[in-house]
C-alpha cells in the first residue's frame, strides 16, 4: 500500500522532465519545416505502401483518375507560403478521409491509426509554422498577391481550391462504391501517389 | 475461340450450365491469374537500366516464348503491349524507356506461349517511387599516386528516365577505404549526375598501407546495397620524409611522455613513501673524487733554491756500532736520542762521478754508511705532532733522496772544485730542499736542531711496524702532514750526529753558521 507513493515520488520527476522534452520536442522550428515535412511525408508514403501487400488486380477495372493538380506545383516561383498552404490543404483532407470508420475490415488498425496520427502531427507543424509567418510578413504577403494578381500568374490560393477539389472526388467515389475494398485501395493508391508528390514538392522549400 | 467451341459440343438441356461453365472458363483466361503462387514478378536496376523479369513457378508448363502488357492506375487505360518485348523467349524486359514516371502504379502483364496457345499469365504492381531497387555499382578504377590515390567512376552513358534530377538525390555513390580492418567511407558530390564519369581523390593515407576501394549506389533500404567488388592498391608514397619526420617527432614526444610519467611515478611513491631514496651514497658510488682517480694531480713542482754548500771538514764522528762497548764518555759517534726521540748518526760516504742532479744513489751509497735508526712510533705517540713538520718526519723518505746530498757531500770533499761552480771550498749547486737532510750546525754542539723534511700534505706516517712500512712511502690520509716511518735501510745524512734535546719545530729558520740550513 505503502509503496504506490513511493513509486509516484520517483516517477514524477522524470515524468516532468519527459514531458518537458517532448513539449521542446513537438515545438517545431520553422526553419527546419522542409526537412520535417519530407521526413513525416515520406513515413506516410510507407504506411500506405505497408497498409496492403498488393493490389489486388481485380479491382484494376474500378480504377478511376482523380486527376490530381500538378499544376500548383509546377510554378516557376512558387512562395514558400504558397506550398507551406498547399501542404496544409493536402494533409487537412486526406486526414478527413482517413479519418472515417468505414474501413477498419479492409486494413489493419495500427496501420490506419500510424497513418492518422502523421497527417495530425503535419498539420500542427503546419498550423504553427504558417501562423508565425502571418504574423510577420502580413504585409509582404498582401504585396505579393497583389503583384500576383497584376501579373496575371494564377493567384496562389487557387491552388488550394485545386486541391479540395481533387479530395472531394476522391470522397465521391468512395460514397458511390459504398466504401467497399476496392475502392479503398484504388483511394490509397491515389492518396500515396499525391503524398510522393508532395515529397518532391519540399525539395522546393529547401531550396528556398 | 474457346468459348464457342465449348457451347456447340452440348444439347439444348445441358446448354446452360455448359455455357455457365464456359464463361467461366473464358473469364478466367481473360482475367490474369494474379496469384503469388503461380508467378514472381522482379524489378532490378542492372546498369541503370530498368528490368522487369519474371518466374513460373509450374515448371511443368514451360512457355516457348512471352509478350509483356502494361497499365497504369491514374487513368484508365487499356493495357498497352510492351513492343521489344513480345514473343520473347527471355523472362525478362528492359522497361528503362517506358517506365519513366515515378508518380504512377504500373500493372504489368506477362502471358507464356506455347506457340499460339497461352499457358500461363502474370500480373503485378509496381509503385517505382517505393521500389527499393537495387542498383547495380558503376565500373571504377583505382590508381596510386606519389601522394594520393584516385579513383575514376564510369557511369552508363545513358541514365534510365525515371532517375531524373530529383530522384538522384536517393542514391550516392560511396567509396569505401578499407586499410588494416578500418573502413572508412566517402561520399563524393555527384551534381546529381550519375552520367558524366568524375574522378575522386583520396588524400591523407598512411604509407605502405594497402588500400582496397569498393563504390556503390545508397538506396533507401540499406540492407539492398548492391557493392562492387573491392580493388586494391598498395600506398607508396614520396612523400616518407615528412611521415618519417613526423613519426621522429611523434616518438620523441612519446619518449619524454614515458619519461614524465615514470618520473612522476617516482616522485609520488617516493611521497608517499613507497619507496625510500638514500641521499647519502655509499663509499664506493661516491664518485666525488673519481675525477681525481682519473686524472689525478699532479704533484707539486719541486721548489728548487739556490743553496750555496760551504764544504767544512769537520772530523767525522763516526758510531761504530758497538754495543759491548758501551761507555759514558762522550763519544759523539754514539746515538744520541734527541728530545724528539730521534737517534742521529754521521754518515760518510764518498763522491760518485754522476752528475749532481742524475745521481743513482744505489751505486753511490757508502758501505760504511750506517743506518739511522728512528725509534718506532707508538700509538699515542709522545712526539707532539706539529702542524707542520715533526720529529716523526724523517727526510730520508728514500735512499735515493738520502744519497743525493751523501754523494754531493762527498763529491764536493773528494773531487776537485773545478767541476762544480764556485772557488775554492765553495761550490754552488742547486737542491731539492725537499729531499735532502739538512741542518744548521751552529757553535754549540749541544744544540742541535733535529732536522725534518718538509711535508706534505697528502702523506702521513702509519704507526706500523717499520719492517712492514718499508715499501709505504706514502699513504694517504686525511690528515697530518707525516711522512710514512722510513726502514731500517734508510739513511740519514747527520754528518754529525749532535743531538739536540730541542724538538723540532715547524719553524723554517735558516741557519748559515755552520753552514747547514735548516727548515
Amino acid at each position: 500500500m505503502s509503496a504506490e507513493p513511493d513509486v509516484i515520488r520517483k516517477c514524477t520527476w522524470p515524468v516532468c522532465l519527459v514531458g518537458l522534452f517532448v513539449t521542446g520536442i513537438l515545438s517545431l522550428d520553422c526553419s527546419l519545416l522542409d526537412v520535417h515535412l519530407r521526413r513525416v511525408t515520406w513515413q506516410n508514403l510507407s504506411l500506405l505502401s505497408r497498409m496492403s501487400k498488393s493490389f489486388p488486380i481485380e479491382c484494376l477495372r474500378e480504377s478511376k483518375a482523380f486527376e490530381l493538380p500538378q499544376e500548383i506545383l509546377s510554378h516557376t516561383q512558387p512562395l514558400t507560403r504558397d506550398i507551406k498552404e498547399a501542404f496544409y490543404e493536402m494533409s487537412r483532407q486526406a486526414f478527413h478521409i482517413f479519418i472515417q470508420d468505414t474501413f477498419r475490415s479492409t486494413w489493419e488498425e495500427k496501420h490506419l491509426r500510424q497513418v492518422q496520427i502523421g497527417l495530425d502531427q503535419q498539420l500542427q507543424y503546419l498550423e504553427q509554422c504558417l501562423e508565425e509567418e502571418e504574423e510577420e510578413n502580413e504585409d509582404m504577403r498582401e504585396m505579393a498577391e497583389d503583384e500576383w494578381t497584376q501579373s496575371g500568374a494564377p493567384v496562389p490560393q487557387l491552388s488550394n481550391l485545386e486541391l479540395r477539389r481533387y479530395f472531394n472526388r476522391i470522397d465521391r467515389f468512395l460514397k458511390d462504391k459504398k466504401y467497399s475494398h476496392c475502392a479503398w485501395e484504388i483511394v490509397r493508391v491515389e492518396i500515396r501517389r499525391c503524398f510522393y508528390f508532395f515529397h518532391k514538392f519540399t525539395a522546393l522549400l529547401r531550396r528556398k | 475461340m474457346l468459348l464457342s467451341q465449348n457451347v456447340s459440343a452440348v444439347g439444348p438441356l445441358n446448354l446452360y450450365p455448359m455455357v455457365h461453365i464456359s464463361l467461366m472458363f473464358g473469364i478466367s483466361y481473360i482475367l490474369p491469374d494474379f496469384s503469388d503462387e503461380s508467378c514472381t514478378l522482379k524489378m532490378t536496376l542492372r546498369n541503370l537500366q530498368s528490368i522487369l523479369s519474371w518466374e513460373f513457378k509450374n515448371h511443368s508448363v514451360v512457355p516457348t516464348h512471352y509478350t509483356l502488357w502494361y497499365t497504369i492506375m491514374s487513368k484508365q487505360e487499356d493495357m498497352k503491349i510492351v513492343g521489344d518485348c513480345t514473343n520473347i523467349t527471355r523472362s525478362f524486359c528492359d522497361l528503362t524507356d517506358v517506365w519513366v514516371n515515378m508518380t504512377e502504379m504500373y500493372i504489368p502483364k506477362v502471358v507464356g506461349f506455347r506457340g499460339n496457345t497461352a499457358l500461363v499469365s502474370c500480373m503485378g504492381s509496381f509503385f517505382l517511387a517505393m521500389e527499393t531497387l537495387p542498383l547495380d555499382p558503376p565500373e571504377f578504377e583505382i590508381i596510386g599516386f606519389t601522394d594520393h590515390v584516385s579513383v575514376n567512376v564510369k557511369f552508363q552513358s545513358v541514365a534510365p528516365k525515371m532517375l531524373n534530377e530529383e530522384e538522384l538525390q536517393f542514391y550516392l555513390a560511396l567509396i569505401e577505404e578499407q586499410s588494416g580492418g578500418i573502413v572508412k567511407k566517402h561520399k563524393p558530390k555527384t551534381n546529381g549526375n550519375i552520367t558524366e564519369n568524375f574522378s575522386y581523390v583520396i588524400n591523407k593515407l598512411i604509407p605502405k598501407t594497402n588500400y582496397c576501394v569498393s563504390v556503390y549506389f545508397e538506396p533507401k533500404d540499406p540492407r539492398k546495397i548492391n557493392r562492387s567488388p573491392l580493388k586494391c592498391t598498395l600506398f607508396q608514397p614520396g612523400w616518407e620524409s615528412e611521415s618519417s619526420e613526423s613519426a621522429t617527432i611523434g616518438g620523441i614526444i612519446t619518449l619524454f611522455l614515458i619519461a614524465a610519467v615514470v618520473i612522476s611515478t617516482v616522485m609520488m611513491l617516493k611521497q608517499i613513501g613507497y619507496i625510500c631514496l638514500r641521499n647519502d651514497f655509499p663509499k664506493v658510488l661516491n664518485f666525488y673524487k673519481l675525477s681525481v682517480c682519473v686524472f689525478p694531480e699532479l704533484p707539486p713542482l719541486e721548489k728548487v733554491a739556490t743553496v750555496e754548500v760551504i764544504h767544512i771538514n769537520r772530523k767525522k764522528k763516526v758510531w761504530n756500532y758497538n754495543y759491548d762497548d758501551e761507555s759514558d764518555s762522550d763519544n759523539e759517534a754514539a746515538p744520541r736520542i734527541s728530545a724528539g726521540g730521534y737517534t742521529t748518526h754521521g754518515l760518510t760516504g764518498r763522491l760518485c762521478p754522476a752528475s749532481v742532479s742524475s745521481a743513482t744513489l744505489e751505486d753511490c751509497s757508502d758501505p760504511a754508511t750506517e743506518e739511522c735508526d728512528l725509534p718506532e712510533p707508538k700509538a699515542g705517540a709522545e712526539a707532539p705532532v706539529a702542524p707542520g713538520p715533526s720529529p716523526w718526519q724523517s727526510e730520508c723518505t728514500s735512499r735515493g733522496y738520502q744519497g743525493r746530498a751523501n754523494l754531493l757531500q762527498d763529491h764536493f770533499s773528494e773531487e776537485d772544485s773545478s767541476s762544480t761552480e764556485g772557488s775554492g771550498d765553495r761550490i754552488v749547486f742547486n737542491v731539492d730542499l725537499n729531499s735532502v737532510c739538512v741542518r744548521a750546525l751552529e757553535d754549540n754542539d749541544d744544540s742541535e736542531v733535529t732536522p725534518v723534511l718538509p711535508s706534505r700534505p697528502e702523506e702521513t706516517v702509519v704507526l706500523e711496524d717499520p719492517d712492514e712500512t718499508e715499501s709505504d712511502l706514502l699513504v694517504a690520509s686525511g690528515e697530518g702532514t707525516q711522512l710514512p716511518f722510513p726502514g731500517p735501510s734508510a739513511e740519514c745524512l747527520w754528518p754529525e750526529d749532535t743531538p739536540s734535546d730541542k724538538s723540532d719545530t715547524s719553524e723554517s729558520d735558516v741557519d748559515m753558521g755552520d753552514g747547514y740550513v735548516t727548515r
